[in-house]
């Protein structure tokens, strides 16, 4: 006999290499699905959110890239180069772009692409076109984007008009960070807590407090104040940890599937590049900038001093800070060099040599504009001055530097439904500081525009969000040109100036919380875009706030057939019915169920229902009886699981975003089984069937295999003893 | 000087033990959450097609490949697909081995069920059994005592090779039988006692529309693939102890007659008494499975009649029953790994000893590691589920490497008869020669009863490789339509670790084929019997040799040599 088992000692490297891969079964990686069990208790910040959350460590970027971390400030080049980056990973929604093509712009004038270049470095400003799909729509040759689709609103987020204010850019590529991060990554758990979407930007529930979920205010407040995480005094307020903290990425991802937003950070590029890169440090050579006394660099670098009133560029002259520069914020048309209060130039257009006149609004436009041989004969106000029966076709001057003729052309260019006007009709621009909201107007003390309240209302809701103060622009000080007077007064578009932080150059280590303290408005004002006076109107009479879809203990489920879902609508609510619907998706056991873990289910994607108003039926409201609109969502009797539904009700006149239970929310109602059990017929039928091929199969099989040898009973004892080779001779025999 | 081949006694001692291979917790704990989830008796119509069109051809294929090589999934493949392949019977012999690892902790819990059955302790009005079943999970100790009890077990049912194991068989299946009957007794008396038999009239009605949606029968494919056992390589392993003259189609009906015969038992007893006494069913039954082997069924089980003797005979009775079920599957799961070392040349008991060690071993971290609690406050072995997440589908590839054979045989074999002019060349040739040349010669070598006609070269080589792209498809795209992340690899659910894991482990293979086919491989061949080889791709194999002849250059393993090896 040989031994085989000595196989083992002369080679062992077989054994061995045979067991190696069992070795693997230890390298499983880590387990990272934390499974949540109950909201998280504790009162302290690491008892309740990630460490990454508490630190500030956002989810787009790893810990040690300081500026993608907002813990240092973007220059220009590291902007440009993450705007090309995620434009590169998220093609279907960013699409990058810097100034325009050109061509006849909406004024008939021809402009070329380099009309929008800084007049010093030569750097167009560059811009994101942020819109679901980007990549199809129509394409604008103007602009040079596609993406361009009749029934999304245009939204104009603008960041840095004033080179010093860095804090205005920084919150706008926030937002384009937020946005890449969220679009589609529906239910992330942003701080970590376990909990998702549970605490939206502003006050979600009206009861007056930011910190809608309370996590912030369950966190001591001494020895250590860990409510006032961001040290501004105010506990829990925006910005601080636990405050506005998890937002919805549903909206998030709604919204850019329904708008065009327009991300423009760095509007001054030039003057943004010498404020870092010479002027700061000429004033404060070993210092940072936020720990220099002077004030920073605020204008483009439009050279004033050679050619006066009509400069040509001259890239050789290096900048005279004493008199070069627009301010680009007093640039625009509108009402553009009324004498007003301090900040204007006394003589429009002049420049104060030997001195730095920060507001200076540019050159006179002496050209006779419309070729009628008279010049300046009516001005950009929205009136026909001259009462020739067109307007605003002469005008004085302004619109004279590349930054503001490319906001300009750019807004007057987007006109995707064709009826003349431009799509923009909410927009934002970021300035730094004061720590206010400001409306229109700027131009004029002790007025009011015609949508007054309206505007102050939106004011409001940005300004309850970020606990900024919501002022009429001209209550600060009155401007003239500025960029929100124009986009409100030309075009109608509901536009606020946000005034953030607290400092042209605020300190480093301030930058992520002022950030995150502001990064909500620019998604307000992209909510708000369909239709914002319709909106305020509703909301200032308390009509969209009523509207209510019914929660998922209030529905009741037919004992067969579809399951009506209602949405009650106020009287005054001028809803759509085509415009309108339920969505809804099912959660169901997953396929993928594992034998061992916890239970799984699958989710299926959004579908929509139509909503039909049913006569003779009324619902409850605070101001009377509402009209009940109703979704018929069809759900099989067979079906078990889940039910999640959500409303978007749409007004006449084309709001589309009112979202029921809440933004990107939904409700959910469990599903039983709802069909009989079985039919007796039925299953005796099937019964009979099974029972045939399994066990007469088996019956069949086993008879055969009997009949074909003996069967050796294995229960006897002796069988045992018998040897192999009798065994084999056994079943020869049989 | 010669060695005896080892042979079961019989007929039935193989058929127990391949049903006790194909009979696992599957068909008790997953078929019934199965037939819940998919339309009570809608899914029974996908289950039992693919009863035919799929596990059957597999075991039938498995048991020729077995019978003619005489060795386990190794030498199988070395020999069906050739030397460069051998690497596919390790692969196969891995993915059982790994599933080994944690299903023996599974078999405890089955284990200490019964115990907590068999001592009351799951009756009574205040048990709540999430409370029992996490504090079993959590306890270390318990759930590592149990795994070591059920290994032992193991071992010692097979150290003595196929006589012992086809008598543990014959005895615990026959017991799975009573103790099944007497649940489903006892089952039916509780749903009936309510007024209506809806849990057997659930299970038994087919909803016309759910018929027609292919999840339904996605899932009967994977129920019907995965709980007969079927391309796993348990059949081959277990034709190695066939006697020579053995059926073998008659054998794989059988086999799988039987394990589908046990899933009705087993579906009807879980659901009627389930549908007797929860409000909520079907909601309870699409749960996962060991939530509801371990919380709903003792439960419902603590609500039989004639207390306090019923509740305690079904608990214990149907614990009894699904222990031993996954008892019978430890052993073929460690029989299927010790055969390849035999195979090899080790010895017997030094392979079992050596399996046992690696099972307990590297059950370990299922057993103790990542114990959580899901989100409704139960306890889960995530280690665990994340090893049958990896390995689960890995058993597909054994399916598909058996086909592989049978397409390479019948290719070359064609080839090589239109050469020497005994087959007609060109496609039509093949059609009729080579497709069919699997089964004429290894098949119906006439000690067969039933004749396998053309319908197994058609499911074989038409409907087999449909099916096996259906199931990895739609498999993986469910996972990757569901899971978030599902490309990295430090992501438990994910397809990135599964991925991965297959990947390093075929690389690991292919490289290690060329060592494994320099060894001599031992044939376990009973006297008489035709296992002639010639023909097939690893026929001309040196090192192939029957158990006690001497392979080439392998003549220093005498007795004499290796005990101067010891000395030196």
């Amino acid at each position: 006999m040989i031994q085989n088992g000595k196989v083992l000692r002369t080679r062992p490297s077989f054994g061995v290499l045979i067991v190696l891969p069992l070795l693997l079964s230890l390298f499983a990686p880590i387990a990272n699905a934390d499974f949540a069990q109950e909201e998280p208790t504790g009162t302290e910040p690491g008892d309740i959110w990630s460490d990454d959350y508490n630190n500030m460590i956002f989810p787009w970027a790893s810990e040690n890239e300081r500026i993608l971390q907002f813990k240092e400030y973007h220059t220009y080049d590291t902007m440009k180069t993450r705007m090309l980056r995620l434009a590169e990973d998220n093609p279907d929604i960013f699409q990058f772009h810097e100034g325009m093509n050109g061509g006849t712009n909406a004024r008939g004038e021809e402009v070329t692409a380099n009309a929008y270049e800084g007049w010093f470095y030569g750097h167009a400003s560059p811009w994101l076109k942020i819109t679901g799909d980007v990549q199809d729509g129509e394409y604008n040759p103007f602009v040079g984007d596609t993406g361009n689709y009749a029934d999304r609103r245009d939204v104009m987020i603008v960041g840095n008009h004033h080179a010093r204010e860095w804090m205005s850019y920084t919150v706008a590529i926030m937002q384009m960070e937020v946005i890449a991060f969220s679009y589609n990554n529906i239910g992330y758990d942003n701080d970590g807590d376990g909990l998702i979407d549970e605490d939206p930007w502003g006050d979600a529930d009206g009861d007056g407090i930011l910190d809608d979920d309370g996590d912030c205010l369950r966190l001591a407040t001494s020895p250590t104040n860990y409510q006032d995480s961001n040290g501004d005094g105010t506990n829990c307020g925006p910005g601080d940890l636990g405050v506005d903290e998890d937002y919805s990425e549903q909206f998030i991802t709604d919204l850019v599937n329904s708008r065009e937003i327009y991300l423009i950070p760095m509007l001054n590029v030039d003057g943004n590049i010498y404020d870092r890169d010479v002027y700061m440090p000429g004033q404060c050579p070993n210092e940072e900038a936020w720990d220099c006394s002077a004030a920073g660099w605020r204008k483009n670098l439009r050279d004033n001093t050679v050619t006066g009133v009509t400069p040509i560029p001259d890239l050789d002259e290096s900048v005279d800070e004493g008199c070069d520069g627009v301010d680009l914020n007093r640039n625009y048309q509108f009402e553009w060099g009324a004498p007003l209060g301090a900040t204007g130039p006394l003589v429009p257009g002049a420049c104060y040599a030997g001195q730095n006149n920060d507001v200076y609004n540019g050159p006179v436009d002496d050209t006779d504009n419309d070729g009628d041989g008279q010049i300046n004969e009516d001005h950009v106000d929205g009136k026909d001055d001259d009462a020739d029966g067109v307007t605003d076709e002469d005008w004085w001057g302004g619109n004279s530097e590349p930054e503001t003729k490319f906001i300009q052309d750019l807004t007057e260019m987007n006109d995707d439904t064709g009826d003349g006007s431009s799509e923009f009709k909410a927009t934002i621009t970021h300035h730094s500081f004061s720590e206010l909201i400001l409306y229109p107007w700027g131009h004029c003390t002790d007025c009011q525009s015609p949508d007054h309240e309206q505007l102050k209302y939106h004011g409001q809701q940005l300004a309850d969000m970020t606990q900024y103060a919501n002022l009429q622009s001209s209550d600060l000080y009155p401007t003239s040109g500025d960029f929100c007077d124009w986009h409100y007064g030309v075009h109608g578009s509901y536009c606020y100036t946000s005034e953030i932080g607290t400092a042209f150059h605020q300190h480093e280590d301030d930058i992520d919380h002022i950030a995150v303290r502001n990064i909500g408005t620019g998604f307000y004002i992209a909510e708000i875009a369909d239709s914002p006076r319709e909106r305020a109107d509703l909301a200032i009479a308390n009509i969209s706030q009523q509207n209510y879809l019914k929660a998922g203990d209030k529905v009741e489920i037919p004992a067969e057939g579809d399951i009506p879902v209602d949405l009650c609508v106020s009287a005054q609510f001028p809803y759509s019915e085509s415009q309108s619907k339920i969505e809804w998706r099912t959660v169901k056991p997953s396929r993928l169920q594992s034998d061992y873990g916890p239970r799984e289910w699958a989710t299926t994607p959004w579908q929509s229902v139509d909503v039909n108003m049913v006569e003779g039926e009324s619902c409850s409201l605070p101001d009377g009886n509402g009209t009940v609109l109703r979704g018929m969502i069809p759900i099989s009797e067979t079906a078990i699981g889940k039910l999640h539904y959500k409303a978007t009700l749409s007004t006449l006149s084309g709001s589309d975003l009112f979202q029921y239970p809440a933004e990107g929310a939904y409700y959910e109602l469990d599903l039983s089984y709802r069909a009989a059990y079985g039919s007796f017929i039925g299953s005796l039928f099937m019964f009979g069937l099974t029972a045939t091929f399994v066990w007469g199969g088996l019956a069949v099989c086993l008879r055969m295999m009997l009949s074909d040898e003996e069967e050796i009973d294995l229960a006897a004892p002796e069988s045992i003893e018998i040897e192999p080779s009798e065994a084999v001779l056994i079943a020869e025999n049989a | 000087m010669a060695e005896d081949s080892d042979q079961f006694n019989g007929r039935m001692g193989l058929i127990f033990a391949s049903i006790g291979a194909a009979i696992g917790t599957g068909n008790i704990w997953r078929f019934p959450r199965m037939v819940g989830a998919n339309g009570g008796g809608t899914f029974l119509v996908p289950w039992l097609v693919f009863l035919f069109i799929w596990s059957i051809p597999l075991v039938i294929a498995e048991y020729a490949m077995g019978k003619r090589s005489r060795t386990g999934t190794i030498g199988t493949f070395r020999i069906f697909a050739g030397k460069k392949f051998a690497w596919m019977g390790l692969w196969t012999a891995w993915i059982s081995t790994a599933i080994g690892f944690y299903y023996a902790v599974v078999s405890g819990w089955t284990i200490k069920y019964f115990q907590l059955g068999i001592t009351g302790a799951l009756n009574g009005e205040n048990v709540d059994t999430t409370e029992v079943w996490n504090a079993f999970l959590q306890n270390p100790g318990q759930v590592i005592f149990f795994q070591f009890l059920v290994i032992a077990l193991t071992l010692a049912a097979i150290w003595k090779g196929a006589k012992a194991i086809e008598k543990v068989n014959f005895y615990l299946m026959i017991s799975l039988f009573a103790l099944l009957f007497l649940t489903l007794f006892l089952s039916l008396w509780m749903d009936f006692s309510d007024g209506s038999l809806d849990g057997a009239l659930f299970m038994f009605t087919i909803d016309f529309d759910m018929l027609f949606e292919p999840e339904v029968w996605i899932n009967g494919l994977s129920q019907s693939a995965w709980s007969c056992s079927a391309g796993m390589g348990m059949c081959i392993t277990y034709a190695v102890y066939m006697s020579k003259d053995e059926d073998t189609v008659l054998n794989a009906f059988t086999m799988g007659l039987a394990n589908n015969s046990i899933s009705i038992i087993a579906g009807l007893a879980v659901l009627s008494a389930i549908f007797a006494v929860n409000p909520d069913p079907l909601g309870t039954v699409t749960e996962g499975s060991s939530a509801i082997t371990f919380l709903a069924l003792p439960e419902v089980f603590a609500q039989a009649p004639f207390a306090p003797v019923g509740p305690l005979f079904m608990m214990a009775g149907f614990f009894l029953a699904l222990s031993f079920a996954a008892m019978t599957s430890m052993i073929s799961t460690v029989e299927l790994c010790v055969r390849n070392f035999v195979d090899h040349g080790f010895e017997r008991e030094k392979s079992v000893a050596l399996t046992g060690v690696a099972l307990f071993l590297f059950g370990l971290p299922s057993a103790v590691m990542w114990i959580k609690l899901d989100d409704s406050g139960v306890a889960f072995p995530q280690f665990l589920e994340v090893q049958d997440h990896i390995w689960g589908y890995g058993l597909m590839f054994s399916g598909l490497f058996i086909a592989f054979s049978i397409w390479k045989y019948g290719y070359m074999r064609w080839k090589s008869g239109v050469e020497a002019g005994v087959a007609p060349p060109g496609f039509k040739g093949y059609l009729g020669f080579g497709v069919s040349a699997f089964r004429d010669d290894f098949i119906n070598t006439g000690d067969n009863d039933i004749i396998v006609g053309r319908w197994w070269d058609l499911l074989m080589y038409l409907a087999f490789p449909i099916l096996f792209s259906v199931l990895m498809f739609s498999y993986f795209a469910d996972m990757i339509a569901n899971t978030d992340n599902v490309w990295s690899p430090t992501n438990p659910n994910g397809l990135g670790i599964i991925l991965l894991f297959w990947g390093v482990i075929a690389a690991l293979f292919i490289s290690f084929n060329k060592f494994l086919i320099r060894r001599p491989l031992y044939r376990n061949i009973p006297k008489g019997a035709d296992v002639d080889i010639s023909s097939l791709p690893g026929g001309d194999d040196e090192l192939v040799v029957a158990l006690g002849e001497v392979a080439p250059g392998f003549e220093h393993l005498s007795k004499e040599y290796s005990i101067e090896a010891e000395l030196v």
